[in-house]
């Protein structure tokens, strides 16, 4: 099997990290190798975070050579854009819409731009985006903090990865704090149903 | 992370999916290894942590250290009773553990000494990029690299192996992309540690007076004699990939090697390869036959030839016709920064002409184009954090004619616009130390940057010579009661051990005044007047002053409010704002941004309520969102 190459980007404290490793978790459940890139210290502080998860028989580097992501999963939309150089015409992009606007930009005096114009710029890069209202579902399943599950959720649901629907919730009970399974559990698939109905 | 239990499952062949410091924390239980000390340092701080969460249970003694040179000295005295013992720190904490190390080689050790340094290529979380295995190599100590978590995991066994058979401490070394990387690991067998040892008096090998240590540096020479051999023969110096024809031979280590094998099957190139996995001393005669074999050998390492450096040397006396690329003259992969899976591609692609299988030109055209307006993000405060008040209080008393030397910590990150408070950086403890020097200079008021936690590490011997010699400088720690940066760890103030008892906490503001500060105080940030009073105090104080300005991280403080279930009232801004933007620019708050209509908002999201921009907004604008419990009207 060929890898395939998954790149997860956003702000630091959005549960990238989780979500990445309840992806790894989920691939070894199905007895396939996998590799996942984590960044820690400074550079988790409101920063931008990128993680990678590769899975596959003979994957060897945690890292995706650009142009070879077959799925970003944005969390965040700038975050999405500045990742975009792993995108080929190919790649599945799952964009979540909280924005989060960086310090940087606010002490210019500028607000966040255009969601339309983030769109546009990843179109240059693959037609194939779709936009999850994650922050929305994340709040219906009772915390913005579940953002993360909510986008496995629509990410599990286009079928394109090589993880089946029933180990990444093996995984997620697994990971996630007993306390708080339900409301991932809910955020799980609300974003599940959220892309099987954008089908329909 | 999973749970730190998994850790102890004695289950040898489960395969669970471990971030590579993780992996070396099993690695630990697998060895016999019995005590285990570190000081917390990116990308190193999960080991001790790891090993933390399940040192009781496995019977290992841990311990967060003061420093890494008290963390090598503590498992250095432990493996000189046999009692076998490991440290673990960033690169840069093993310069500061150096003094100890370099002659902790002469003396060597009886029971197994494993010393882990994690390089951060890139500097994701560090004040510079070094390559530790040049360490290893003047020190003449053993150097391993895995090149990911099971190969991290397993190598400790194998260093703790080398180290009783040398008596000497091994490193081993690792990368980022190695600690972590988060990947299946295979479990071995638990070996259940032994913390009872002796201590044999032997003045002849451990008092390191001249005439000890004359003939103990011989004894040195001659164990790294002994070690290339076990170099020669080691499992993890091996041929990993063959080609038909050798028409190139690629010499590797740790996650260079991972990129190099991709690679070279995306070029379609016909190598062979040589994995290094014991890189000091280095296999002499396997990499004079490695060139012999090959017209073009291509070294591919991060960060400083190291490697490369050696197979020239080799190369000179065992194969001169063979030609050597890599990094040295013509530089064909970057001595600076991190390797990556393009950066691999395209060295390997420029050497032997083959076509990469991505047209990179072209992408980087069309990045250009749309991330040219695309703001950075770097790391920041977070919203609530004490640091900022500080920082807006300091700032707001001494100015811009005060001198901010600054210190290694997330306070680090008040160094940029709009804090502006951090003008030199250099190491841990520097700022207290370079303060003096720069008050000396200039006569300017002067005010050192220190964490708590940095405080103990490195503040304390510096903290004396600015008192002892008169330093007018004000010593500002900025106390929120935690390792904050690395992940939370306890330290000497915080009154828990690695072992995750209680222990008696030590109090910045007793040691600073039993070190002899005349002007010491404790203030809270968030007591906005009063901070600000004790600071014109201190400055008006013509010797050395110490104010401690502590309150909780906002991280530790979310996740306990999370944890009790208490409500977080986020603050809004109100129908008085005038949009003056005093908080955007004197605050720089990841919480506060402007709408699409340039007005002031404040994300509920991100708002803890911490009241910075509630004190400072001249229209008082800035409110909870909701009526606080307790509140009047």
């Amino acid at each position: 099997m060929k890898a395939f190459n998954m790149v997860l980007a956003g702000v630091g404290g959005q549960g990238i990290l989780l979500a990445a490793e309840i992806l790894g978790t989920a691939a070894i459940k199905e007895r396939l190798d996998v590799r996942v890139s984590e960044v820690h210290g400074m550079a988790q502080r409101g920063g931008a975070v990128v993680s990678m998860v590769r899975i596959g028989e003979n994957v060897l580097s945690p890292l995706v050579l650009d142009g070879n992501a077959d799925v970003i999963l944005g969390f965040e939309p700038m975050e999405t854009l500045r990742n975009a150089k792993y995108a080929s015409e190919k790649t599945l992009i799952i964009m979540g819409d909280e924005r989060i606007s960086p310090p940087a930009l606010t002490l210019r005096g500028e607000s966040y731009p255009r969601i339309d114009e983030i769109l546009e710029k990843l179109k240059r890069f693959s037609k194939n985006v779709i936009m999850v209202e994650a922050l929305r579902l994340a709040k219906e399943a009772g915390s913005s903090l579940v953002q993360n599950v909510v986008l496995l959720g629509a990410l599990i649901a286009t079928g394109k990865t090589p993880i089946k629907k029933e180990s990444l919730v093996e995984a997620l009970k697994e990971l996630v704090p007993a306390k708080y399974l339900d409301i991932n559990m809910k955020a799980f698939e609300l974003g599940y149903q959220y892309v099987k109905n954008l089908g329909s | 992370m999973p749970d730190p239990k998994t850790l102890l499952e004695n289950k040898p062949g489960k395969r669970a999916l471990l971030l590579g410091n993780e992996a070396i924390a099993r690695g630990i239980l697998e060895a016999g290894i019995g005590v285990v000390t570190t000081y917390p340092g990116t990308p190193a701080s999960e080991i001790g942590d790891a090993v933390s969460a399940i040192a009781r249970e496995a019977g290992v003694y841990m311990e967060y250290s003061v420093n890494e040179i008290v963390a090598v000295e503590v498992a250095g005295g432990a493996a000189n009773c046999g009692v076998r013992a490991l440290s673990a720190m960033k690169h840069v904490g093993l310069n500061v553990a150096a003094d100890a190390l370099t002659t902790l080689a002469y003396v060597g050790v009886r029971g197994g000494m494993v010393v882990v340094a994690a390089d951060d290529p890139e500097c994701y979380s560090s004040q510079n990029e070094q390559d530790s295995r040049f360490y290893a190599w003047f020190s003449n100590i053993p150097c391993l690299e895995p090149s990911n978590p099971q190969e991290a995991k397993d190598m400790v066994a194998y260093a703790v192996e080398i180290s009783e058979k040398l008596e000497l401490p091994v490193i081993l070394r690792t990368t980022t992309r190695v600690s972590h990387t988060r990947a299946p690991v295979v479990f071995g067998k638990l070996v259940k540690p032994n913390l009872k040892g002796e201590f044999v008096r032997d003045a002849k090998r451990l008092v390191m007076v001249p005439a000890n240590s004359r003939p103990r540096h011989d004894v040195l020479l001659q164990k790294m004699e002994k070690a290339r051999e076990m170099a020669e023969a080691s499992p993890y110096n091996l041929i990993a990939r063959r080609g038909k024809n050798r028409e190139y031979g690629v010499i590797s280590s740790s996650s260079a090697y991972n990129y190099t094998m991709e690679a070279i099957e995306l070029l379609g190139l016909d190598a062979d390869i040589l994995k290094l996995g014991m890189t000091h001393p280095l296999p002499e005669r396997m990499i004079g036959q490695f060139l012999r074999e090959h017209d073009k050998v291509i070294v591919v390492e991060e960060l400083e030839p190291y490697l490369e450096l050696h197979v020239k040397a080799i190369a000179k006396d065992q194969a001169p016709e063979t030609e050597v690329y890599g990094k040295i003259g013509r530089q064909y992969f970057p001595r600076s920064g991190e390797l990556s899976p393009r950066r691999v591609l395209e060295g390997l692609s420029a050497i032997t002409g083959r076509k990469a299988p991505v047209n990179f030109e072209n992408l980087d055209k069309r990045y250009a184009e749309v991330v040219r307006e695309l703001p950075p993000r770097p790391p920041v405060l977070c919203p609530g954090c004490p640091h900022r008040a500080s920082f807006y209080v300091i700032r707001k008393v001494a100015g811009e004619k005060a001198v901010y030397p600054t210190d290694i910590g997330c306070y680090a990150l008040g160094y940029a616009p709009p804090l502006n408070v951090g003008d030199i950086l250099i190491c841990m403890g520097s700022g207290v130390g370079t303060a003096q020097g720069i008050s000396k200079a200039t006569e300017a008021p002067t005010i050192a940057i220190i964490g708590d936690s940095t405080f103990f590490h490195a503040g304390v011997p510096r903290l004396l010579n600015a008192i002892y010699n008169k330093h007018r400088i004000v010593v500002a720690v900025l106390d929120n009661m935690t390792t904050a940066m690395t992940g939370h760890q306890p330290h000497p103030g915080t009154g828990l051990t690695g072992m995750q008892t209680a222990t008696e906490p030590i109090a910045i503001e007793k040691v600073a005044e039993g070190c002899g500060v005349k002007l010491v105080k404790v203030v809270n940030p968030f007591n906005f007047k009063e901070a600000e009073n004790t600071l014109k105090e201190a400055l008006d104080f013509p010797e050395t002053s110490l104010i401690v300005f502590r309150a909780p991280c906002a991280l530790l403080l979310l996740r306990e409010k999370r944890r009790k279930g208490l409500e977080i009232v986020p603050l809004k801004v109100s129908g008085k704002c005038t949009n003056c933007l005093a908080c955007i620019k004197l605050l720089g708050c990841p919480a506060i941004t402007l709408t699409e209509n340039k007005t002031v908002a404040i994300n509920e999201n991100l708002c803890l309520g911490c009241g910075l921009c509630a004190y400072i907004c001249p229209y008082k604008a800035i409110e909870p969102a909701k009526q606080c419990r307790g509140g009047n009207a």
